[in-house]
């Protein structure tokens, strides 16, 4: 009999703790350790940011689904680490601290197996001076309930235009080295057709702001796409959809500092500048969640399990962007000290950016960190969990599930606008996420074919048809693994 | 704002017959680009 504790309960976390519980004998136990009561479906909370959808459409109660799975649920948080337990405890465990009801504070040796580290990013908003969800008029949709402090404050800015206040929107990255641009590519996009909607756009000035070198990179060094019968580049695409939608923009920054309504920033070329706005949706940068680990006999083997974000089969030997290889990225999201650890999703450590690397002319990094998508965070989950089921069957086997963000293809349906018959949406796919120069020279790394972009209300009824898809599947309603990650 | 979308392009962009059809199609291209799989990238 094998206990897996998952850790953490969103995209990459839910899709483990479900495929393990379908396909593993009721001797196994699954536990899940998440601080969150709730399953959110990340990518509507755009939605929720624009008034058009209620977070109640995209999240439901985790604790009555995993009753009746029979998956264990603990609503806590992870704080540390002993993979080899302690003095007092032979098995490995993890240490989690309840975060709600008669329990809360209560700290519990989570004993385990195996360990999916599946915890995502901390939302590390401290990162940037000033920026905090609802403070200085900056906004975040990182979460349902961000994304609904966000509405309520457009709404109000929306009403302000209605009286005749022209108004300044800045939307983008508040970080010089923030991932989720296509976050808020879709928001921006969004807000900008709400604008139109209320028959307000003329009242604002809406800015895209990003430590993007060149639009349309998106953390993934931008794309050579097919674009119907032509070849486009990405920054291509979004400025022609930017200028279409006069929506102005900021390249090469690197947000250091928010007051309210001023944004500070450094440009690649050194110097440092200011925007005003009345309204900001910033996205911070994303790292790791600080946490700490220990031997058996209490010692600080932190450095082993994590680099920011969790250690796994990556290829972490610093070197230039020239020599970045997709043999760096990892394949199975195993730690290498401990082959019972796993880390899919935003949790594991990327080798390095995906971006080619910039420093501002005072040395400040500007550049994105690589993003992680649904779903590579699905997918990574997924042969992650079929791994587990291998090794329980079969200890001593090799690892034969394999997920490389470098042979892994992604779809991005990026929400150019909400609504049945005027929505909008840009349909990206890329194969593969992290460009392979070796396979594709003449293509910046992708296949064409399968790195296509498509713009239009299809688009819309896609992201629509994936809303309704994925919290069927997350649900875990009849057929639900029929569903790809 | 600078036209970058010429009408004929927007049109088509969003007339639901046209686009009933390019959903299917993106549908489908989705489903093929994940049902392409994944794997590794280094020699065992
Ligand atoms: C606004 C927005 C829009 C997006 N849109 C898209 C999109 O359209 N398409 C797409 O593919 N991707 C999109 N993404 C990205 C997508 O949401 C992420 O790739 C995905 O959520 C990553 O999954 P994850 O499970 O690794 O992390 P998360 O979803 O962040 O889940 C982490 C989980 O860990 C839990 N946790 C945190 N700390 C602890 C702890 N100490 N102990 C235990 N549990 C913990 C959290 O509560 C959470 O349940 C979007 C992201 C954002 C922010």
């Amino acid at each position: 009999m094998a206990k897996i504790v998952v850790l953490g309960a969103g995209i990459a976390g839910h899709v483990a703790a479900s495929h393990l519980r379908r396909k593993l004998p009721k001797e196994h136990e699954v536990v899940v350790v998440s601080p969150n009561s709730n399953y959110q479906w990340i990518p509507s909370n755009i939605w929720v940011g624009i008034g058009r959808m209620k977070p109640r459409d995209l999240i439901f109660p985790l604790a009555p689904l995993y009753a009746k799975k029979h998956i264990d649920y603990k609503q806590a948080k992870a704080i540390s680490f002993y993979p080899e337990g302690d003095n007092d405890e032979q098995k490995p465990y993890v240490l989690a601290e309840y975060v709600t009801g008669d329990e809360k504070g209560k700290q519990e040796k989570v004993t385990y197996d195996y360990l999916i580290n599946a915890t995502g990013p901390k939302l590390n908003f401290e990162g940037t001076e000033g920026l905090s969800p609802g403070k200085n008029k900056a906004h975040s949709v990182c979460t349902y309930t961000h994304a609904q402090e966000a509405w309520v404050a457009l709404e109000e800015v929306i009403k302000q235009m209605k009286q005749g206040k022209k108004v300044k929107i800045l939307i983008g990255t508040g970080h010089a080295k923030a991932t989720c641009q296509g976050a808020a590519f879709e928001y921006i996009l969004n807000v900008e057709q709400e604008l139109r909607r209320h028959k307000v756009r003329d009242m604002a000035e809406i800015t895209w702001i990003s430590n993007e070198y060149q639009l349309g990179d998106f953390g993934m060094d931008g794309m050579l796409l097919s674009y119907g019968s032509n070849i486009m580049k990405s920054n291509e695409m979004v400025e022609m959809v930017f200028e279409d939608r006069g929506i102005h923009w900021i390249l090469g920054a690197g947000v250091n500092k928010v007051e309210d309504g001023l944004a500070h920033y450094e440009t690649l070329d050194g110097e440092y500048k200011q925007e005003s706005y009345d309204f900001a949706m910033l996205i911070p940068s994303f790292s790791g969640h600080g946490f700490k680990a220990y031997d058996k006999n209490g010692g600080d083997i932190t450095e082993k399990l994590f680099k920011g974000f969790m250690i796994v089969d990556a290829d972490y030997t610093p070197k230039p962007y020239e020599e970045w290889t997709v043999q760096d990225w990892p394949e199975t999201y195993q730690n290498p000290s401990y082959a019972n650890i796993f880390a899919p999703g935003i949790a594991f450590a990327p080798p390095h950016g995906i971006s080619k690397p910039r420093k501002s002319k005072n040395g400040t990094d500007i550049t994105p960190a690589p993003p992680r998508t649904g779903m590579p965070s699905g997918i990574t989950a997924k042969l992650v969990a079929d791994n587990i089921i291998e090794m329980i069957k079969n200890p001593n086997h090799e690892l034969h599930h394999k997920g490389s963000m470098g042979n892994m293809g992604a779809a991005c349906i990026a929400s150019a606008g909400f609504g049945m018959t005027k929505g909008s949406g840009i349909s990206i796919t890329t194969y593969p996420i992290v460009p392979d120069f070796k396979k594709y020279p003449d293509t910046h790394g992708r296949k064409l074919g399968k790195t296509f972009g498509s713009i239009g209300l299809a688009g819309h009824w896609l992201k629509l048809a994936l809303h309704y898809a994925f919290i069927y599947k997350a649900k875990m309603k009849p057929f639900w693994w029929l569903i790809p990650e | 704002m600078t036209r970058r979308i010429s009408k004929y392009k927007r049109f088509m962009m969003m007339n639901p017959i046209v686009q009933f059809f390019k959903f299917i199609f993106l549908s489908l291209k989705v489903l093929v680009i994940v049902a392409g799989g994944h794997g590794g990238t280094r020699k065992a």
